[in-house]
């Protein structure tokens, strides 16, 4: 038999909504970040000499795709796993809010893409190999939130999301890969000699990368934390219907 | 549409999303607070 271990979510105090002072600063150096990685990305990086300013896209779309396929969807393949080792219903919770967090990440990169590659390549969208597998890989995970969102909470449904988001997951190095196994015309930013960027368009790509992680962190500890408030309410629900 | 059409499109698409999102979420939030205050509410009026 499988029992949800009894560890009570963070007291709600009066005024306080369950935050902490570090989640806060956490939040707030996220958003200045983003806004720095903005005036980065659109005033200080030169500009491209073939693209031109369009390619300034490519500094909040590649770490968009970053946060999604790297931490985001890698923390539900893991917590998907420990879910299905342990019976802890907790990683099922750290799982879902990774998930839609990598799929608002993702949804950034599918649409960003295009937006970039209609005046580089004359068409907004191909059925290139890295393009189709992170749509595929989308649809995965928005499957993976419907399947959640339509089953009552408990250790059926999460036995079954652990099932989805590590077979999900597979897309993910599928996705990576991608430009290297098949013939693509998306831009391949690492290969056998290094990064092919210049020295100050990689500073922006860099800080970008490591702002976006920090904001992933943010949102996922205040995501996480609406799971166990979620999980409260349905306790207190149960709670009411017994009496 | 221009170049920085394309550049401007991008960027207020990331923030609709990403504003969305936080809308949302906020949301969410103040829903689970009142719907947890209302619970023990009733379960304290019943006990």
């Amino acid at each position: 038999m499988t029992m949800e271990r009894t560890v009570e979510p963070t007291p709600i105090k009066a005024g306080s909504g369950g935050r902490s002072l570090v989640v806060d600063a956490l939040g707030v150096v996220s958003v200045v970040g983003v806004l720095i990685g903005l005036y980065l990305a659109l005033l200080w990086a030169p500009t491209e000499a073939v693209m031109g300013d369009v390619q300034r896209i490519f500094y909040f779309h590649m770490p968009s795709a970053w946060v999604a396929l790297g931490p985001s969807f890698t923390v539900v393949f893991v917590c998907s796993i420990l879910y299905l080792v342990k019976k802890d219903l907790r990683y099922d919770r750290i799982a879902a809010a990774s998930a839609e967090i990598g799929v608002m990440f993702t949804t950034i990169t599918l649409v960003t893409g295009p937006l970039w590659a209609r005046p580089i390549w004359g068409a907004y969208w191909t059925w290139d190999p890295r393009l189709t597998t992170t749509l595929v890989l989308w649809f995965i995970f928005v499957a993976y939130l419907m399947l959640r969102a339509s089953s009552s909470p408990g250790h059926k449904r999460a036995r079954l999301s652990a099932v989805v988001g590590i077979v999900g997951w597979v897309d993910v190095p599928i996705v990576f890969m991608s430009i290297r196994w098949w013939r693509t015309i998306h831009p391949l930013l690492i290969n056998g000699q290094g990064m092919n960027l210049d020295p100050s368009m990689a500073f922006v790509l860099m800080y970008c990368l490591g702002v976006f992680s920090l904001l992933y962190v943010y949102l996922l500890i205040i995501r996480v934390r609406q799971e166990e408030l979620g999980s409260r309410v349905d306790r207190l629900r149960q709670q009411l219907l017994m009496r | 549409m221009s170049d920085i059409g394309f550049l401007y499109a991008g960027y207020g698409v990331i923030w609709v999303v990403l504003g969305v999102y936080l809308f949302t979420m906020g949301r969410r939030q103040v829903g689970l607070k009142r719907d947890i205050e209302r619970l023990e509410r009733e379960i304290q009026r019943e006990s």
